[in-house]
């Protein structure tokens, strides 16, 4: 019983600890809120809602057509090889098979270590 | 959900400028306390802004702007730690608390131990730290953002606390109590 005790007191003790810690931590965090900040004008804040959709614009006509060209590329390759070269391309179905899989299961892999 | 959220969401610039600029303080000081940096908080603070912009479809309106505007914020910065690996130049991370020192002593503030103790910790627990005792989000909002589990946090946020007691020589007697007594028995 005096043992519960002493522990209950002890936890006590440990949690108004934190508290301090919490509570100075706290006090530090907010004179970073005392700090002036420098916010640009509403004309500067549109000129970059301008440029940014511009530019993502510009990335996704980019990557369409990389992408395209790719596919293309990929699946003229396929269909020469099936009616020209059968067996070059089962090989092809079965490497790319091999490369899927090993590629999923490294990259789980790494995020499982990196949630570690 | 809020007019000016609408319209940003149809494409209407200057709802997205309007936005921003009601935003951006409080963007920017959320950047610096968790990067130390205040140089470094402007940067994000415009890499969130586009990202958002990017992602604005994506946006439920369930909670505020402004949270969602720091989930982006605190992915970002993560993104950025794990690509330049700031986190082990300890040199690196030791300027970048310094920065903030010195904005502190040249507005006459004074330097508080528990930020230094902060600064030292790695990101992945300070930024916690910050949002669960600082901002008030849940153990669950931030495992959501920081794509963890809310037990993940709460030890990080744990541990992160005791790091910060040890740094501050808070409750060293009732732990040396602990240790004088184990070594006892």
């Amino acid at each position: 019983m005096k043992k519960q005790k002493v522990v209950i007191l002890d936890n006590e003790q440990q949690n108004k600890h934190d508290l301090d810690a919490i509570h100075k931590l706290q006090e530090g965090l907010s004179k970073v809120d005392q700090f002036p900040v420098y916010t640009p004008d509403l004309q500067w804040f549109e000129n970059m809602v301008i440029t940014e959709k511009e530019n993502s614009r510009k990335k996704l006509r980019k990557e369409l057509s990389l992408f395209l060209t790719i596919a293309l590329f990929i699946l003229s390759g396929i269909i020469v090889s099936f009616y020209q070269m059968p067996i070059v391309f089962l090989f092809i179905q079965i490497i790319t098979t091999i490369f899927i899989v090993f590629y999923t299961v490294t990259g789980f892999r790494r995020k499982v270590k990196i949630n570690e | 959900m809020d007019p000016l959220i609408k319209s940003a969401k149809e494409g209407d610039h200057l709802a997205f400028a309007m936005l921003f600029k009601e935003n951006y303080p409080f963007l920017v000081k959320y950047l610096m306390k968790i990067t130390m940096n205040p140089d470094i908080a402007e940067e994000l603070a415009q890499e969130t802004m586009a990202k958002c912009i990017q992602k604005i479809h994506l946006y439920n309106g369930q909670s505020k702007f402004s949270t969602w505007l720091i989930s982006i914020a605190t992915n970002a910065y993560i993104d950025q730690c794990r690509k330049q690996k700031r986190e082990n130049q300890w040199k690196g991370q030791e300027e970048v608390y310094r920065k903030l020192k010195w904005h502190f002593e040249s507005r006459n503030e004074e330097w508080n131990d528990a930020i230094e103790a902060l600064g030292k910790l790695p990101v992945d627990v300070r930024v916690p730290i910050v949002l669960k005792h600082y901002y008030g989000y849940s153990y669950d909002e931030i495992g959501a953002w920081m794509k963890i589990s809310s037990g993940t946090v709460k030890s990080r946020v744990h541990n992160g606390i005791l790091a910060v007691r040890r740094e501050l020589k808070l409750g060293e007697e009732t732990e040396g109590r602990h240790t004088r007594q184990r070594t006892t028995k």
